[in-house]
C-alpha cells in the first residue's frame, strides 16, 4: 500500500502537477509581458530533450558526487509529496513529528544544489553555491516560525493530520489575524526556496552564468529541473495543508481545492514578474528584518489565542 | 581664458617648437611641432590649460610615420591635435606614458601595429595582437605582405 | 526521426556567441528574444551556460584571439549541437575578407549547419532561418 502511495502519488502524480504549474508559470510570465507563451508541453518536452544530450563531466570535479546529487534532491521531493499526499487523503495514522520530519526534508534539494555547485569544481559554480548557503541561513528561521503558528493554534500537536481535522472543525487557520500573518511570511519564504525572483540569487544569470548548475548537461540537469518543478507543486501544497485547510475531494470542494491552489501559485507568479532581483546582503536584511518580524508577531498572536 | 587666449599664449611660449599651426575651424586646430618637444608641450597643454587627452592616432603615409596627439578643452570648445613627423625607417619618439596614464595603451597598441618605439614606457608589450603573431611584422604599415600561408582570401565561390 | 532529435527541435536552447563582430547582429539576435518577436512559443529559451546549449548563434568574423575560444567553447558544447552562422561576417568575412586578422571564415572551424545572410539580418530573417534549419534536421525541407 504504501508503495503505492508512493510511486503514483509521490512521484507521477507530482511531477505531472508540478510540470502544469511549471508552465501555468510560464504562460502568466509570457502574458504579463504581452507576449505569446510557450505551448502545453513545453516542461516536459524539456525534461525529454535533456535526457537525451550527452553528459559532460568536468575533470576537476569530483565525478561520483556530481552525478549523485540530484538524485538527492530528487529523492526528498518524492519523500515530502508522498507525506503530504498521505496525510491529505488520511490514509494512514501519521506519527508523532512527521512536520518536522517535513521541514528537515524540505532543507535537502537547496543543500543539494549546493553540493553540486562546490562538486564541480568552477569558481562560478562555488559562487553560486556559497549563495545558496547563505539565502538558506536567511529564510529558514521566519519559515520554522511561521510553521510554528498552525502547531500552536491546534493545540500544540505536531501531527498534519491533527493540524487538518482541526482545520474541519474549525476553520482555517488562514482566517484569523495571526494565521494571515503567518501566510504571508512563508509565501515570501517559499520564494526564495524556490528561487524564484526577487531572490534568484543563486542561479543569478546575468551575473554567475547559471550559478551551481553551470557544469551540470545532460541527464542530471533534467533531474535538477524536475526537482525544482516538483517543488513548486510541493510547497503551495505544503502551505495549504497548514494554513489552508488541506485538499478536499468530494464534491463543491473539488473546486475550492483548486482555486486555493491557483490562488497561490499566482501570488508566487506575480512577485516574481513585478520585482528586481535582490543582492544577498539585501536578501539576508529582509529576511532576518522585516519577514522575521511579521512571524514573530503571528507567535504572538497565536499564543494570545487571535 | 579664450580660444585666441590659447593659441597666442602657446606660439608664444613654444615659438622655437611649433613649425606649424593650422587653424581648422573655430572647434579644431592642428599644431605640428618638432619631436623633441612633445613631453613639454603635452605637458603644458594637459596640467596648465587643464585640457583632456582624448586619445593618440598613429599613421604611415608613404613618405614618413606621423602620430596625432588629440586634447581637447572643454569649456572653449577647442580640440588641439599635436602633430609629430616621424622617420619611416626607425621611428622613435618620447613616451608621454608615464605623465599621462591615460596614454599607456595607446602607445601600446602603436608600438605593435605600427612600429614605432616608445622611449621611456614603462611597459611596452604587445596589446591587441594574438600570441602567434611573428615579432617585427606590423599589419598597418603600407608595405605589409601577408605571412599567413594557411589563410583562405577567396570566397570559395 | 528519433524521439531524442524531435524533442531537440521542439525546445531548443539558443547560446549566443559574438567571435570579434560590430555587435549589429548581436543586437538583432538579441531583437528576437523580445515581446515583440517572441521565440519562447517556439521552446528557444537562452542557455546561461555553454552546457546547457543546443544551438551556437555566432556572429562576428573570427579573429585570430576569439578562434582560440570558440574551439574550446564548441568542444564543450553537449552533442547533439547546431550550429548557425548569423550575418555577413560569419559566413564569408564579408568585408573583412583580405583583413590581417581574420584568415579562415567560419565552415573551416568548425561545422556549420545553417547561415542566415543580411547585414544585420533582420530578426524576421533570423526566424526564417530557424524554420529552415528545424526543416532541414527533420529531413522535409
Amino acid at each position: 500500500m504504501y508503495i503505492v502511495y508512493l510511486i503514483v502519488y509521490g512521484l507521477i502524480l507530482t511531477a505531472v502537477l508540478g510540470l502544469v504549474a511549471s508552465w501555468i508559470d510560464r504562460k502568466i510570465t509570457a502574458r504579463i509581458q504581452y507576449r505569446k507563451g510557450p505551448p502545453f508541453f513545453q516542461p516536459w518536452i524539456d525534461i525529454v530533450k535533456l535526457l537525451g544530450k550527452e553528459t559532460i563531466i568536468p575533470s576537476g570535479a569530483s565525478k561520483a558526487v556530481f552525478i549523485i546529487t540530484p538524485l538527492l534532491g530528487f529523492g526528498s521531493v518524492v519523500m515530502v509529496s508522498t507525506l503530504l499526499w498521505a496525510n491529505n487523503n488520511l490514509l494512514f495514522n501519521s506519527f508523532l513529528g512527521d512536520i518536522i520530519v517535513v521541514i528537515y526534508l524540505l532543507a535537502i534539494p537547496s543543500i543539494a544544489i549546493m553540493i553540486g555547485g562546490f562538486a564541480s569544481g568552477n569558481p562560478l559554480g562555488r559562487i553560486g553555491a556559497s549563495r545558496e548557503m547563505k539565502l538558506l541561513l536567511g529564510y529558514e528561521l521566519p519559515f520554522i516560525l511561521a510553521i510554528l503558528v498552525p502547531i500552536i493554534k491546534s493545540g500544540f500537536a505536531l501531527k498534519l493530520a491533527d493540524i487538518l481535522s482541526f482545520q474541519a472543525q474549525n476553520g482555517a487557520f488562514a482566517l484569523q489575524a495571526s494565521g494571515i500573518l503567518a501566510l504571508v511570511a512563508a509565501v515570501l519564504c517559499i520564494q526564495a526556496k524556490l528561487g524564484l525572483v526577487p531572490f534568484d540569487i543563486a542561479e543569478a544569470e546575468t551575473e554567475i552564468i547559471a550559478g551551481p548548475m553551470v557544469e551540470y548537461s545532460g541527464a542530471p540537469l533534467a533531474v535538477f529541473r524536475l526537482t525544482k518543478n516538483m517543488l513548486l507543486f510541493t510547497l503551495p501544497f505544503f502551505l495549504i495543508i497548514l494554513f489552508l485547510g488541506g485538499f478536499n475531494f468530494d464534491g463543491i470542494h473539488i473546486l475550492y481545492s483548486v482555486l486555493k491552489y491557483i490562488a497561490i501559485l499566482l501570488i508566487i507568479t506575480v512577485i516574481r514578474n513585478t520585482n528586481p532581483r535582490l543582492r544577498i546582503d539585501q536578501a539576508m536584511r529582509f529576511f532576518w528584518g522585516p519577514v522575521t518580524g511579521i512571524a514573530v508577531v503571528a507567535v504572538v498572536l497565536a499564543v494570545i489565542g487571535w | 581664458m579664450t580660444r585666441e587666449d590659447v593659441l597666442k599664449g602657446l606660439q608664444e611660449r613654444f615659438r622655437d617648437d611649433i613649425i606649424d599651426l593650422y587653424d581648422r575651424s573655430h572647434k579644431r586646430v592642428y599644431m605640428e611641432i618638432i619631436p623633441d618637444a612633445l613631453p613639454r608641450v603635452a605637458m603644458y597643454i594637459f596640467r596648465d590649460l587643464g585640457a583632456r587627452f582624448n586619445i593618440a592616432s598613429g599613421t604611415d603615409t608613404r613618405t614618413h610615420m606621423e602620430i596625432l596627439y588629440h586634447f581637447s578643452l572643454e569649456e572653449i570648445n577647442l580640440i588641439i591635435s599635436l602633430r609629430v613627423k616621424l622617420d619611416r625607417e626607425k621611428p622613435a619618439i618620447a613616451s608621454i606614458a608615464k605623465l599621462i596614464i591615460g596614454a599607456n595603451w595607446i602607445e601600446r597598441e602603436m608600438y605593435e601595429l605600427l612600429g614605432i618605439q616608445f622611449i621611456g614606457h614603462p611597459d611596452l608589450r604587445r596589446l591587441l595582437l594574438a600570441d602567434e603573431w611573428p615579432r617585427g611584422v606590423y599589419p598597418l604599415r603600407t608595405d605589409y605582405e601577408e605571412w599567413d600561408k594557411s589563410a583562405v582570401r577567396d570566397r570559395g565561390v | 526521426m528519433s524521439l531524442k532529435l524531435r524533442a531537440l527541435l521542439k525546445s531548443p536552447w539558443v547560446f549566443h556567441l559574438s567571435t570579434g563582430s560590430c555587435n549589429n547582429c548581436d543586437i538583432e539576435v538579441l531583437d528576437c528574444l523580445t515581446p515583440r518577436y517572441d521565440i519562447e512559443r517556439f521552446g528557444m529559451l537562452l542557455a546561461p551556460s555553454i552546457k546547457h546549449a543546443d544551438v551556437l548563434l555566432i556572429t562576428g568574423s573570427c579573429n585570430r584571439k576569439s578562434v582560440i575560444r570558440l574551439k574550446r567553447l564548441y568542444e564543450q558544447a553537449p552533442q547533439p549541437c547546431l550550429v548557425v552562422a548569423i550575418g555577413e561576417c560569419s559566413m564569408s568575412r564579408g568585408m573583412f575578407i583580405h583583413s590581417y586578422n581574420c584568415p579562415v571564415p567560419l565552415d573551416k572551424i568548425i561545422p556549420v549547419n545553417a547561415y542566415i545572410p543580411g547585414c544585420p539580418p533582420k530578426p524576421e530573417a533570423i526566424i526564417m532561418g530557424a524554420v529552415k534549419l528545424i526543416q532541414k534536421v527533420k529531413g522535409t525541407l
